[in-house]
């Protein structure tokens, strides 16, 4: 990152008309409300089914092992930092590497992946590798370190309810008829658990909004990029970033994930249970 | 040797420092390690990162500029802590070694090891005696290269690679052993600390803290793991080596592993000489988290209780603060520095015992925190001034799943991060209490820390800073966008001028005051 050295910051007057200018709208569906993903049901199986020749599968193995295998473990169903690949939505859309090519060429710096510097035959021997993977675990019945829906399955949902109505306070932002209308139907099982606990991964949740006052006293809104200590991006209604000095603008963050940052020091494991089986629920 | 004009360096040093010959390092400079040098992973034995250099204050810190960036060319990052040896500085990433002129940042030579499928997450750095520099491999090789030039004096193999035995350690030199220590815990391997004759590679002596493979010491319960892959810190009045050590394995079935599982999760004392066990200190008995006790652990001369004591400071991965006698082990503080909720109390001996409703479950548990740890690998600074220790802190929480199905080997089990928050947080080494706290971003951070005689703490923030602190309150001084910092960042005085070195990214920076 480089926010400060790379762009200089553009005065509060350009900020506000180029923000003012974007509808409420389109702004915020650039980063799309959660749902509008079809369901991914775990383990998403493999759109376009492929084979590999066992020497290049072998070659992508050692490959796999020396650079991917400390995050996503050696035998990619997931390590200490990195999710099960063999479980990947992206990897069951992959045919020849035309997902997983691109992917490993610019990384995922926002989530701690980084970009991988590979030959065309590199590439496509960790495309062998782990397609054998997913096919391997598919025909056993699962990662070995699989989370299955029917091991979530041990809470009560009147009691989640009541936790998610009263003592979780969920219901202050949440409605089981308007946003989780349907929301056990489009995720299931670990997924359902990880988005209820803290939302993140595929469809990305809607990110924070920064409200700016800008000097006449009018309000600008748009949604956040990057933020640090000494600066803050927003994302123009062209999707581009604008980087401000912190110092140089009034402004305020409403980050809904800090509710769920706090709450995750509240739940017992039963309160987490329950609220995941009221979840469930709604179908 | 270049002859440094600064009237700053005295006649005694510059003494010493002839009759190191042109690249070396006496080991008896490793006891008092000149200001024109950081010759260690941690700078000194203690490792308390803190230097008694005074160019750089509180007041100044603002105006230092960037002098030289050394880019690799390589795309890992730096998370090593670099050497700086008489005006050479020496910086690793897995499989590489550079050799730099710390004056121009030119390359002098760079050392590659051949390819490898060995594990290559990262590699904390060199050490240096006499005329050799020392690099661990991947593949677990221990490779001795001339400091003239980089070439091979000799290369000898640490572990079986094979096992799933990797190393990213930066060895601890004390007298002619070079310690080094191996990482692996994908696969039920025992734990072990190896000792080599630094000019022969001949191995002087293996410490295990599980029972190797044929063993039939029954002490840790069935455990293997208990691997030692960070740079442990020496005394040399009390001729102790101070080392941390890993989970157990399989990591999260703790069932098929019943008891304490010593000695993994723990600290440990060790005689250089014989490798023999002279004490150790649990910090997780019967961990089922991937706790790693590997952080540093810091040796402090300072009161307790009022009384002078040789003291022994960790913020452990697993959330808790341990103050130590670091002559025989004893605990004299155990407090949480980060958020916890895994452990049922404290026992007589200043152990948390961990409650049994927080191990791994088939339905799940949340834990705080997560399995990259309340802190980690990032090396804390002790500032002697206020008595705080400075670490990188994640308050963070995960989901742990442990069903039968999942096994007995390797990592058997699944845990998934939910969330974190990163701080620096100021640590009282009396109490284990908060003096402050500066937020560093969400996640975890990945810097280390430097504290400065004259109240500077360098660090850095998650999404890419360098930053500068003030030691007593925290308030942020200076900063600038280097990209990550990986490591510790180091600082040396050479030609009379204090220099700051610290890796962003996959690049080394040098910064100094105009």
């Amino acid at each position: 990152m480089n926010l400060t050295t790379k762009i200089s910051v553009v005065t509060l007057i350009a900020a506000g008309i180029a923000i003012a200018q974007a509808p409420a709208g389109p702004a915020q569906s650039r980063t799309l409300a959660p749902g509008e993903s079809p369901a991914s049901l775990p383990p998403p199986k493999t759109v376009t089914q492929q084979t590999y020749p066992a020497e290049q599968v072998q070659a992508g193995e050692g490959r796999f092992t020396s650079q991917c295998g400390f995050c996503h473990g050696r035998d990619a169903a997931g390590g200490e930092t990195g999710p099960d690949l063999t479980r990947s939505a992206l990897v069951a859309q992959d045919t020849r590497g035309d997902k997983i090519g691109p992917l490993l060429k610019t990384g995922r710096p926002d989530r701690g992946m980084p970009s991988f510097d590979l030959t065309t035959a590199e590439v496509g021997a960790l495309v062998a590798f782990i397609h054998a993977q997913k096919t391997k675990f598919e025909t056993l019945g699962g990662g070995r370190r699989a989370v299955d829906v029917t091991d979530l399955a041990t809470g009560k949902a009147d009691a989640g309810r009541r936790y998610f109505n009263r003592k979780g306070s969920c219901a202050g932002c949440h409605s089981p008829t308007g946003d989780l209308a349907g929301i056990a139907s489009r995720y299931r099982g670990l997924q359902l658990l990880q988005r209820m606990l803290y939302p993140s991964g595929q469809p990305a949740p809607a990110p924070p909004k920064v409200t700016f006052t800008l000097p006449e006293g009018r309000t600008v809104i748009a949604p956040l990029a990057i933020q640090d200590e000494f600066t803050i991006s927003v994302l123009d209604p062209a999707g581009a970033r604008q980087t401000y000095a912190r110092s140089a603008v009034k402004f305020k963050i409403n980050d809904p994930m800090s509710a769920h940052f706090d709450q995750l020091g509240k739940y017992t494991d039963k309160d987490m249970h329950d609220v995941y089986a009221y979840l469930e629920t709604l179908k | 040797m270049r002859l440094l004009p600064s009237l700053g360096i005295g006649f005694g040093f510059c003494v010493a420092a002839l009759a190191q010959g042109v690249n070396g390092v006496d080991p008896k400079d490793l006891l008092h390690p000149p200001p024109d040098s950081w010759l260690t992973y941690h700078g000194d034995y203690s490792g308390r990162r803190h230097t008694s250099l005074t160019e750089i204050t509180p007041e100044n810190v603002g105006q230092l500029k960037q002098v030289w960036r050394f880019q690799t060319g390589r795309n890992p990052s730096i998370k090593a802590t670099p050497i700086l040896v008489n005006g050479i500085l020496y910086i690793t990433t897995p499989d590489n070694l550079w050799a730099i002129d710390a004056r121009t940042a030119k390359e002098l030579w760079h050392y590659e090891h051949p390819k490898n499928d060995a594990f290559h997450i990262g590699h904390r750095g060199a050490a240096v005696y006499k005329d050799t520099v020392y690099l661990t491999t991947p593949d677990c090789h221990l490779v001795a290269l001339n400091a003239k030039d980089g070439t091979v004096k000799w290369n000898i193999v640490i572990a079986d690679s094979s096992k799933g035995y990797w190393s990213s350690n930066a060895p601890l030199i004390v007298g002619n052993h070079v310690l080094v220590g191996i990482s692996g815990d994908f696969d039920n391997l025992p734990g072990q600390l190896k000792s080599i004759d630094a000019d022969t590679g001949k191995t002087q002596w293996i410490f295990y803290t599980t029972p190797p493979p044929g063993g039939t010491e029954p002490e840790s319960g069935g455990a293997t793991g208990g691997q030692m892959w960070m740079t442990g810190t020496y005394d040399p009045l009390l001729n102790l080596v101070y080392v941390g050590s890993g989970n157990p394995t399989p990591v999260l079935n703790g069932k098929v592993r019943p008891g304490d599982n010593p000695w993994t999760c723990s600290i440990i004392a060790l005689n250089p000489d014989t490798g023999k066990l002279v004490w150790g200190f649990q910090v997780s008995p019967h961990d089922t988290h991937d706790w790693d006790a590997s952080e540093v652990p810091v040796l402090v001369d300072a009161d307790f209780n009022g009384e002078p004591r040789k003291l022994l400071l960790q913020a452990s991965r697993n959330g808790y603060f341990f103050v130590l006698d670091r002559t025989n082990g004893k605990n004299l503080l155990t407090a949480p520095y980060a958020t916890v909720n895994w452990a049922k109390g404290i026992d007589t001996t200043g152990r948390p015992i961990p409650n049994p409703a927080k191990e791994p479950s088939k339905d799940g548990v949340l834990i705080a925190p997560n399995e990259s740890g309340a802190t980690n690998y990032r090396s804390p600074s002790f500032d002697p001034k206020t008595g705080m220790l400075i670490v990188s802190v994640q308050d963070g929480y995960g989901i742990y799943f442990f069903k039968p199905e999942h096994g007995t080997y390797g990592w058997a089990g699944a845990d998934y991060g939910v969330a974190g928050r990163a701080f620096l947080r100021a640590i009282d080494y009396k109490t284990g209490k908060t003096i402050w706290d500066h937020p560093i971003g969400d996640g975890a951070g990945t810097a280390g820390v430097l504290t400065t005689d004259t109240g500077v703490t360098f660090s850095g923030d998650v999404p890419g800073n360098l930053m500068a602190f003030r030691t007593s309150d925290g308030a942020t001084l200076w900063h600038a966008a280097i990209g990550k910092v990986g490591n510790g960042p180091i600082t040396y005085r050479l030609d009379g001028k204090q220099y700051l070195v610290v890796g962003g990214g996959s690049s080394l920076y040098a910064f100094a005051l105009p």
